[in-house]
């Protein structure tokens, strides 16, 4: 029996390993939410379609901003690509990869802290700022497979609803999409790993991601403070419209770079402080 | 050899809360050393320090002539540690979690995590959710002993053991004792220190009161009797019996404080004829109150 409990585990022999094996269960759940909102679109295709002439008589009698806002820059939605963009990558993907990063960034360091499982984690020879890597990567690798799930949905359910959009851009839509999220987990971790409080944490960059949103919605109506629009990130990604034009090299190192900036203040953070008990 | 923790004028505060007030002292290689206080003397906090989870304010700890926090991670290679307060991963079995500190630690013969197990009956194939809080205690004991450290850092190790598997650790310490390995550990309780240490730090209200050998302490130790008697005796009957400090006789009962051997008290008690006697030991706040003149309350 002892042996048995004690045989050799390869995913609990790193931390990134074990933090991902304890949420299998939760990533599955997430990979099907993710898989199901990609596939969700493909049915109505086709009625978009017959309706199409409708439709654009009717978004045209919107003012600009309002269509950008809805819409996005193109304001095509009947060719594949423009539906796609409208529907799924324009709110409900960013918005679930983004629930899930930064359910994932906070629970990172202040999830242990909170549950009290950090002091003999520490007290093994792992500097902090390799747990801190460790958790990063973990929610690496985890957004990482929820985004081929999500990739994967379209090619799968599309076709029968002529569905057919270019995978290359596809696959920049995807991975911008999450950029985007991985950025704001690791805002998350950051706040975590400065404060060791897992609901704050996630309260206050939902808040920043609530309002990055808002500012890069609303602030084009007004052209004199448009240039605000530069500091959302949601800029970057939204504004890029990858399932259309493809990828942005700068906009999507934009976004990497944020997430690289929050991750290095995370490691810092966290090596200076004192630790809840 | 030199002294395996150094502690030199460590302070700890948190903002206005007092943590820990300029300790000093050392343990030397061997040793067990014990650390005695009431909860919220400051006794985690010191713990958690030499851990590098809190950094000094000012003054420093050493462990292996190294620096807590400069070096904690060569340090923690060495050390074995159980917190006051821990959760395990709820999800895991023991057998997994311990697996999983092994390999963090760079591998640990698994016969010994499996003989530590055995010892403490503790099975090893259960979910950590359903265990209950004495089996998470030695999963908590086996994950500090299985690398067999040099330093053990315990914080009251045997809060929530039923008294035969303290009695394995007493055994586990005693044997890291032999092997030249050294001990810290903290508790409120002051048999349990004189059971298994060679010294004992007191600490109270965040400051050091005391270091002592275990002799001298239970030299000095009192306890009081409660004798009845079958019949009244004379007030001043223990007057002047080595070891008493205090004698209050009230017709036919005593209430006597002895100090030190007991013998004196029992021959002189013993020309009476006695119905009960009953012995206490002091509550450590006793003890803070006859020695080190204090209340003996943290906070």
């Amino acid at each position: 029996m002892a042996t048995e409990a004690l045989r050799p585990r390869p995913m609990l022999r790193t931390v990134l390993g074990k933090t991902l094996s304890e949420q299998r269960r939760s990533l599955l759940w997430w990979g099907i939410g993710l898989f199901l909102a990609g596939a969700s679109y493909a049915p109505f295709y086709p009625s978009i379609l017959e309706n199409a002439k409708t439709l654009e008589q009717y978004m045209n009698s919107m003012p600009d901003f309002l269509k950008e806002a809805f819409l996005g820059a193109s304001a095509d939605f009947t060719s594949p690509a423009g539906y796609l963009n409208t529907e799924l990558f324009n709110f409900f993907a960013p918005l679930l990869l983004l629930l899930f990063a930064i359910g994932a960034g906070a629970r990172a360091i202040a999830g242990e802290e909170e549950r009290q499982t950090l002091d003999i984690l520490l007290s093994t020879p792992i500097p902090r700022r390799r747990v801190v890597i460790h958790k990063f990567g973990a929610m690496l690798v985890a957004g990482a497979l929820l985004s081929v799930l999500l990739w994967l949905s379209v090619p799968l359910t599309g076709p029968p609803f002529d569905l057919n959009p270019s995978l290359v851009d596809l696959t920049a839509a995807v991975f911008m999409c999450f950029l985007l999220a991985m950025a704001f987990g690791a805002i998350a971790l950051a706040i975590g790993a400065a404060t060791g409080r897992r609901a704050l944490a996630v309260g206050v960059t939902a808040g920043i991601a609530a309002g990055a949103y808002l500012l890069d919605l609303l602030v084009p109506a007004i052209d004199s403070i448009e240039f605000l629009q530069l500091l959302s990130p949601f800029h970057y990604y939204l504004g890029a419209e990858p399932m259309m034009r493809g990828l942005d090299v700068g906009n999507s190192l934009v976004l990497a770079g944020i997430a690289a900036v929050a991750f290095v203040a995370a490691v810092v953070l966290f090596e200076r402080r004192d630790l809840a008990a | 050899m030199a002294d395996v923790i150094v502690v030199d004028n460590l302070t700890k505060s948190y903002g206005t809360r007092r943590g820990v007030i300029e300790l000093t002292y050392s343990v030397a290689p061997g040793e067990v050393f014990g650390y005695l206080g009431p909860n919220g003397a400051g006794k985690t906090t010191t713990i958690r320090t030499l851990l590098d989870f809190l950094r000094p304010t000012s003054g420093s700890a050493t462990i292996f002539g190294l620096d807590s926090h400069r070096d904690g991670v060569q340090i923690h290679t060495r050390v074995g540690y159980l917190p006051g307060e821990f959760t395990l991963y709820e999800r895991m079995t023991g057998g997994e979690y311990l697996t999983y500190l092994g390999n963090l630690r760079g591998g640990v013969p698994l016969d010994q995590v499996r003989d530590l197990a055995e010892r403490l009956d503790l099975e090893l194939g259960t979910r950590i959710k359903t265990l209950s809080h004495g089996n998470r205690q030695k999963l908590g004991l086996v994950q500090a002993f299985m690398h067999r450290p040099e330093l053990l850092i315990l914080d009251e190790p045997t809060q929530g053991l039923d008294p035969l598997i303290q009695q394995v650790f007493y055994e586990l310490v005693a044997e890291t004792r032999a092997d030249g390995r050294t001990v810290f550990l903290s508790s409120h309780v002051l048999p349990e220190i004189e059971r298994v240490c060679d010294r004992v730090g007191i600490i109270r209200e965040g400051r050091l009161v005391a270091v002592e050998d275990i002799g001298d302490l239970r030299a000095k130790e009192i306890r009081t009797l409660d004798i009845h008697f079958a019949a009244p005796i004379r007030p001043d009957a223990f007057e002047g019996v080595p070891g008493v400090h205090e004698a209050a006789v009230v017709g036919d009962a005593a209430r006597i404080t002895v100090g030190g051997p007991m013998d004196a008290v029992i021959k002189r008690a013993a020309a009476f004829e006695i119905v009960d006697l009953r012995s206490h030991e002091l509550s450590l706040e006793e003890i803070f109150l006859a020695f080190y003149g204090g209340d003996g309350h943290g906070d």
